[in-house]
């Protein structure tokens, strides 16, 4: 199926979140498109699914203009769609999910499973991918609920595959095995759209690569230009994909887990004996796909979640199950996953956010009643050094973009004196701007002699920040090895091998 | 070194710990019902106190081919046996920690209903001269369970949906007092029961209309919605029942016996005759069950109420079938709302007490399952009915107390005893297309 958008425009109010698209994607295609968080990929897809309308431009399929009021419409179009965050019913089964709303029925409005189960395994044959349908989705680790998501749009007949940051929650060889599937589906003539901000996927993957920025297309190159080329393109400035690391010397231990044990809200124990150390003067980078305790394990440190048993200690002192309060005290510095949620209140403003942690210290409070003067003073100068991008002190938190929010948190928790440093995620949802200088940051206060424990899902990051990777893999650190060491072999351990067993 | 490995690698998920813990509490609950009956109702009645039931239903011709003889028993003994089994019962769970601990509990907690109403009808003489109709107890208790099973049936269907009815209070309001005047004018039930159907359609529309269509808090929308239904109901009371005393004359629908099955002693005249209310609360249950979780219907209706954003990308009108579910909940609290004043007689404001909200409890207690609704329905139906029946008889505990019953055994089992229960997952969110 030949694809074709035509000046494809979506306004937000007064953003245009897509100015004059135009995208052609031919049969048997795999088409990648590339760009930043908030280029407009996303936005562009929800139009070529019928999730939003756009304001100006068409929408032409084998040369037949279309236009979708809903996604059920592009579905009988023969679009499919495998979302970032899956459109799957967790507690029903995979059958279930993928004939939901095209369901086979019997008399009396029965679902007809059998029928379901039966078409179910002819997909899975047909395209090799093995999916038991009868299993509930919920109990499926990610790459598996992925592929429901597939035959899903498959189930459809999609012809083109549009597919939204498709690794971001898959270790490295279950990102193999799906390229592998994008390849073979492309093969059988269906065409595939490819989102993604990873330089590496889209040269391994793609025929044609279609560069978005700031809601326009900025180019189409083939796949053999460089990671550096993308990259610029991509920003719009050359960009130093490195991050430089001068050598440093290793101090005491700082942060210490000994066989620490932390349940989930179901009561699982998600953390189970992970014994890990932190030097002052060393970046120690936990990896691991999403969801293997590494935010259970991040929130525990912090003293927002019970530790079951085993030990946290803080430089000799033990914090275990001691109070956020006391830990911050202690000489934890802590920027949390989720910064919205967890790190900002988002309707104050950037000058109370930035002294959240020391509210009632002098010299921003004295017997209970705060001193603003000193509060905007150390906002002005927080402002200043870390370069946030603010409107001013009083503007809200939630009036910043992501990679100023993220500045923010960081500034405030490296403005006091720290034993160690913890970050869940720090660049997450950030662009290339940000995020090189959220490292730089993180480098330099290493540089100095702080202890850094970094959590992160991104290999590219681990790879590029740690001194020393740890691997997390079902609530277990399954190795500690060095950055040099094989994406491969890390990409084993995140799938829970052990280092005796390949290395 | 290794090689690339390009199979995936699936991981094992978690996996989920037994509520083996659970089930120890579950024993050690039993055991204390146990020695409580062994203590209070067999220790606590004097060592040659008699206790007497009779089982021969009072609205029944005396002429039934199989009826029991009145059954007099020494109340002291009778209930330290009751309590032993209820203790016995209680170890084995500990011990054994079974799947079925909260069935064991359930057949203790049956012991200690029959041990209450021995104790309470006790006399102390050899010969009683009062005796407790146990027949009538069971069919007082499962008027009140079908009024619940009505309402609890009505937040099933809504919450599955996705929309939090907190409103069956009003709906029964409004079906009670709408039932009772149509009743009363018509003199059929099967009108009024259709009135207030589309009384209760109604407040469910005006729910979804707020909740889907405003996207406003479904809790507090419910609130308003019952303080709405309860203000209407009161003000229509004085303008318009008390001038006109002959639109609320307080008529109750007949019995309608199934031959053969409703002369079995007990059961009987217990499950086999009844008002129409009853067997189509009984039909209802087995619709609502076999529509949610057998038929496409109910797939679409509980995806919305799991995941809307998925349901709208198959197509799925989240909207509509939240309207429609929406209404439909409404619907048959609005029938329960007829079936109470059936049972009650003249409509009276403040007349359903509360029950609407204990119905969502039992919703919850029943694991958002009709079959769960039905049981833990008739578990309140149970309590509610025996403040009133135990009232009249030897008990000496303040009324004040005894009305609190139901209430604490309401908080007991939605609390602790039913362990962990999931609602839908997003049950009470408002949806919003982006």
């Amino acid at each position: 199926m030949r694809v074709e958008l035509q000046g494809i425009t979506k306004r937000f109010g007064s953003f245009t979140a897509n100015d004059h698209i135009d995208l052609v994607v031919e049969p048997g295609q795999i088409h990648c498109l590339l760009g930043e968080n908030g280029a407009g990929k996303s936005t562009l897809m929800n139009v070529l699914f019928g999730l939003l309308h756009a304001e100006e431009g068409q929408i032409l399929i084998n040369g037949e203009p279309v236009h979708f009021d809903n996604s059920g419409e592009a579905v009988r179009h023969g679009i499919g769609m495998v979302h970032q965050h899956f459109m799957l019913v967790p507690v029903f089964t995979a059958a279930e999910n993928v004939v939901l709303g095209f369901e086979p029925t019997k008399s009396f409005n029965r679902l007809d499973h059998k029928t379901a189960n039966a078409k179910i395994v002819e997909l899975s044959k047909k395209f090799g991918l093995e999916v038991d349908p009868d299993a509930v989705v919920e109990t499926l680790p990610v790459g598996l609920q992925q592929r429901v998501e597939i035959l899903k749009a498959l189930s459809h007949d999609a012809e083109l595959l549009i597919l939204d940051e498709p690794t971001a929650v898959l270790t490295p060889q279950e990102i193999d095995a799906l390229m592998e599937i994008m390849r073979s589906l492309a093969r059988d003539g269906k065409s595939i759209l490819f989102i993604t901000h990873k330089l590496k996927e889209v040269r391994a993957v793609a025929d044609v690569i279609t560069v978005i920025r700031q809601g326009q297309v900025i180019d189409s190159v083939p796949p053999t230009e460089t990671e550096n080329q993308l990259a610029a393109l991509m920003v719009g400035r050359e960009v130093n994909l490195t991050v430089v690391k001068e050598s440093t010397q290793l101090g005491d231990v700082v942060l210490e887990l000994k066989d620490v044990v932390v349940r989930d809200d179901r009561g699982l124990a998600v953390v189970n004996g992970v014994c890990l150390d932190v030097h002052a003067g060393e970046i120690v980078a936990l990896a691991g796909v999403q969801g293997n305790g590494q935010t259970e394990l991040a929130e525990a440190i912090a003293g927002l979640r019970h530790v079951e048993s085993g030990t946290i200690t803080l430089r000799g002192q033990d914090i275990t199950n001691h109070t956020p309060r006391e830990i911050l005290d202690a000489g934890l510095g802590h920027v949390p996953e989720d910064r919205q949620r967890d790190g900002l209140v988002l309707s104050m403003s950037l000058a109370d956010n930035l002294v959240l942690n020391t509210p009632r210290r002098a010299p921003f409070a004295r017997r209970g009643t705060r001193n603003l003067n000193a509060v905007d003073a150390n906002a002005t100068a927080l402002v200043e050094r870390f370069d946030i991008r603010t409107t001013g002190i009083d503007a809200t938190a939630a009036s910043l973009s992501g990679g100023n929010q993220q500045k923010v948190i960081v500034a405030r928790e490296l403005a006091r004196p720290l034993t160690c440093f913890m970050a869940s995620q720090p660049t997450r949802g950030l662009d290339v701007g940000s995020i090189e200088y959220v490292h730089r940051q993180i480098v330099n206060q290493r540089n100095e002699g702080l202890g850094i424990f970094i959590i992160s899902s991104e290999l590219d990051e681990v790879v590029a920040l740690g001194d020393r990777i740890a691997v997390m893999y079902a609530g277990k650190v399954t190795g500690i090895v060095d950055p040099s060491t094989s994406r491969e072999d890390i990409g084993l351990l995140m799938a829970g091998s052990t280092m005796g067993e390949h290395v | 070194m290794t090689t690339l490995d390009t199979t995936v690698v699936v991981a094992e998920p978690p996996r989920v710990r037994a509520p083996v813990g659970r089930r120890r509490v579950i024993g050690a609950l039993t055991i204390v019902l146990g020695l409580f009956v062994m203590l209070a109702f067999g220790l606590g009645s004097v060592a040659g106190a008699h206790s007497q039931f009779t089982f021969t239903p009072v609205n029944t011709s005396s002429g039934a081919p199989w009826n029991l003889a009145p059954l007099t028993v020494l109340t002291r003994w009778w209930n330290l046996g009751l309590g032993l089994v209820t203790v016995a019962l209680g170890v084995e769970t500990w011990v054994r920690r079974p799947a079925g601990a909260l069935v064991r509990f359930g057949v203790g907690g049956v012991l200690f209903f029959i041990a209450l109403l021995l104790w309470a009808c006790r006399e102390p003489g050899p010969s009683p001269v009062s005796s407790l109709n146990f027949t009538s107890v069971l069919i007082g208790s499962l008027s009140i369970a079908m009024v619940l099973i009505y309402g609890s049936l009505s937040g099933v269907l809504c919450e599955r949906s996705g929309v939090v009815n907190i409103a069956i209070e009003g709906q029964f309001i409004g079906g009670a007092l709408a039932g009772a005047m149509v009743d009363s004018v018509t003199n059929s039930f099967w009108l009024a029961a259709l009135v207030g159907i589309l009384v209760g359609a109604l407040v469910g529309w005006l729910l979804a209309l707020l909740a889907v269509r405003y996207l406003a808090d479904q809790i507090i929308i419910g609130v308003v919605l019952v303080t709405l239904m309860s203000s209407v109901s009161s003000y229509l009371n004085i303008q318009v029942l008390a001038p006109y005393p002959n639109l609320n004359v307080g008529n109750q629908p007949s019995n309608v016996a199934i031959p053969l099955l409703s002369k079995i002693p007990i059961v009987g005249p217990v499950l086999f005759n009844e008002t129409m209310f009853f067997y189509v609360a009984v039909l209802l249950v087995a619709l609502i069950s076999f529509g949610l979780f057998r038929t496409r219907w109910g797939l679409r209706v509980r995806s919305v109420g799991e995941h809307p954003k998925a349901a709208e990308s198959v197509g799925i009108n989240v909207a509509r079938v939240r309207y429609s579910t929406v209404m439909l909940g409404g619907a048959v609290a609005g029938l329960g709302g007829v079936a109470f004043i059936a049972v009650q007689g003249q409509f009276q404001p403040g007349i359903t007490s509360g029950l609407g909200y204990i119905a969502l409890a039992a919703m919850i207690f029943g694991k958002w399952k009709p079959s769960g609704a039905v049981v833990a329905s008739i578990l309140f139906g149970v309590s509610a009915y025996l403040v009133d029946a135990l009232q009249n008889e030897n008990v000496p505990i303040p009324t004040e107390f005894m009305t609190m019953f139901p209430y604490l055994v309401t908080i007991a089992v939605v609390a602790g005893l039913i362990g962990r229960v999931r609602p839908p997952a997003n049950d009470g969110v408002p949806y919003k297309r982006d």
